[in-house]
């Protein structure tokens, strides 16, 4: 990464002084965040890739974990941020009583979100068996 | 028209209705001319992302557009369109404007419906504005603007007339912008941004102090905690709102004979790297156990973030930043340093998590490619002030001296 991109990832040293413990061995940019807050484990890609539904292939895993790592540890920063008593924002202010009529309507077009359907028979949209386990 | 959100997995898709904004535009009598090319989802800076081609930026083509929305800056600067949309999560709009020389409009959260939009992180998209003027993107914001019953999020706010408020040169005082509190972000003018960025976000500033405006900076302490808050509740929202995209209802299907694989089949196939690893980093985050740890304080972050803007524009009219760090660069040079990618995106994602609006105007050229490369800076305003903010730009573009935001392939024709 270039010096000046470097910069700007970096949190400002008050807000985001991280675990006192850190010895300089610890300081290694992976481990870092994980030694201090040692109840997080680090992500196990083919088990979020699992969970996430994505056949990833062993390259794929191979080539996506050490960079997925350096996201998640860059998160980490945030966990140094005093936040006690800040109620979290789920979005920005919204005005309320937007919701409208709890009413079925009819959608006309109809003809054409069934085109869209990749396996189609007789009125049924086709998927492999769901109940095929003992 | 098929809408493929540059996905492989929508490759053939054909909506099956219009977006409240096409259909609004369409009803104005405007002439949909095409789409455009984008990062994959909208995730990424730079349209390298897209799973069909790499769009070039009209002023060299051996550099990036921005992104995400890099194909409508790029048609817009290269005159192909008048106007074009875009979406704007968490600079989308405004980084490519930036880097292509053109306007770009990022609308207060609530003012235009997402209806039809494709969804990456719904809690901070929103539909966006092209123009080679301000005054362009003023009249297309205000075809778009207004409350949709199909996105509860969308305000019903009065739409004001934006464009009956701009007023020609010739008509313009000699200090039409006079009382006018101008708040330039100290932290966007540190270490890290591009010298030449700051020299020209300067002289922009200096422009207006011509016109009348009292400029002071002010400083945003959370600023830079914005940049990893916004990533993580980007990756959150989309590892869920793309989980729709599982091969049985539309899109590129590949069959197996057992329900899972159909779904980890289509989806690995449908989806490029960049998505995939946002997914799956959403998918940590938001992780049992992990929730407290990422998307809550993420979401906290949110509050001081949006606290520390209220604070800035109860002192200042507008606040001032660049639209980005640097100019455009070169197609490739940070494909594949996904943290450099996303330092690009420091000086737009806080105005996405406070929920404000923001112009992008071109302000000057650094040194670069066949005739220099247009650097942008950015006007944020207090919510639903678009108004303000375009009133004002409308001024700025008209009165600053010798700069034609036109890329040589175009005005060599």
């Amino acid at each position: 990464m270039g010096s000046r991109a470097a910069l700007l990832l970096r949190a400002t040293p008050p807000l985001c002084a991280l675990g006192k413990s850190a010895s300089p061995k610890v300081l290694v940019q992976n481990k870092r965040f994980y030694a201090a807050k040692s109840s997080l484990q680090p992500p196990d890609v083919p088990r979020l890739a699992e969970t996430a539904r994505i056949s990833l292939t062993p390259q794929e895993v191979e080539e996506f974990a050490p960079k997925i790592r350096q996201v998640v540890d860059w998160f980490g920063q945030l966990q140094a941020v005093d936040l006690q008593s800040v109620e979290p924002a789920i979005r920005a202010d919204t005005e309320g009583d937007n919701l409208r009529n709890d009413v079925p309507e009819i959608f006309e077009n109809r003809d054409a979100i069934i085109a869209a359907v990749p396996t189609y028979e007789d009125s049924y949209i086709k998927v492999p068996k769901v109940l095929n386990k003992e | 028209m098929p809408s493929t959100a540059g996905s492989r997995l929508l490759e053939n898709y054909r909506p099956p209705f219009d977006a409240t904004a096409v259909r609004k535009l369409r009803e104005s009598g405007a002439i949909v001319v095409g789409k455009t090319n984008l990062d994959e989802f909208g995730m990424g800076s730079t349209t390298e992302g897209s799973a069909y081609q790499v769009t070039a930026n009209p002023w060299d083509l051996s550099r990036v557009p921005g992104g995400s929305s890099g194909g409508s800056a790029a048609a817009v600067s290269a005159r192909q369109c008048m106007v074009a949309l875009g979406s704007d999560t968490g600079g989308s709009v405004r980084q490519p404007a930036s880097f292509c020389g053109v306007v770009g409009l990022k609308p207060t959260y609530g003012r235009v419906s997402r209806y039809g939009l494709v969804a990456y992180a719904s809690s901070l998209d929103v539909i966006g504005c092209f123009g080679s003027s301000v005054a362009d993107s003023g009249i297309l914001l205000g075809a778009i603007s207004g409350h949709d019953k199909f996105d509860a999020t969308s305000s019903k706010r009065d739409i004001p007339d934006y464009a009956s408020q701009f007023v020609a040169i010739d008509y313009l005082e000699s200090k039409p912008l006079k009382g006018l509190r101008v708040g330039v972000i100290r932290e966007t003018l540190e270490d890290g941004v591009d010298s030449e960025v700051i020299s020209s976000v300067r002289d922009a500033v200096s422009h207006l102090e011509q016109l009348g405006c009292t400029a002071t900076e002010v400083s945003l302490p959370s600023f830079s905690l914005g940049l990893p808050a916004y990533y993580i509740l980007a990756s959150s929202e989309s590892s869920s709102n793309l989980s729709r995209y599982d091969g049985v209802r539309y899109g590129n299907q590949v069959f197996g004979d057992e329900l899972n694989s159909l779904y980890g089949d289509s989806r690995a196939q449908g989806f490029g790297s960049e998505v995939k690893m946002r997914i799956l980093m959403g998918t940590y985050a938001l992780s049992a156990g992990y929730y407290d740890a990422y998307y809550k304080r993420a979401q906290q972050v949110r509050t001081i973030i949006r606290n520390s803007f209220k604070e800035a524009l109860d002192n200042n009219d507008i606040l001032i930043s660049p639209a980005a760090p640097t100019v455009a660069y070169k197609i490739g040079e940070k494909k594949n340093d996904p943290l450099a990618m996303y330092a690009g995106d420091i000086m737009t994602v806080n105005v996405n998590l406070a929920g404000l609006p923001a112009l992008v105007l071109p302000c000057g050229f650094v040194e670069g490619g066949p005739a220099g490369l247009p650097v942008g800076f950015q006007l944020i305003g207090a919510a639903f002030s678009e108004e303000k903010l375009l009133k004002i730009g409308h001024i700025f573009e008209q009165t600053l001296p010798g700069c034609s935001f036109v890329p040589p392939i175009v005005a060599d024709e």
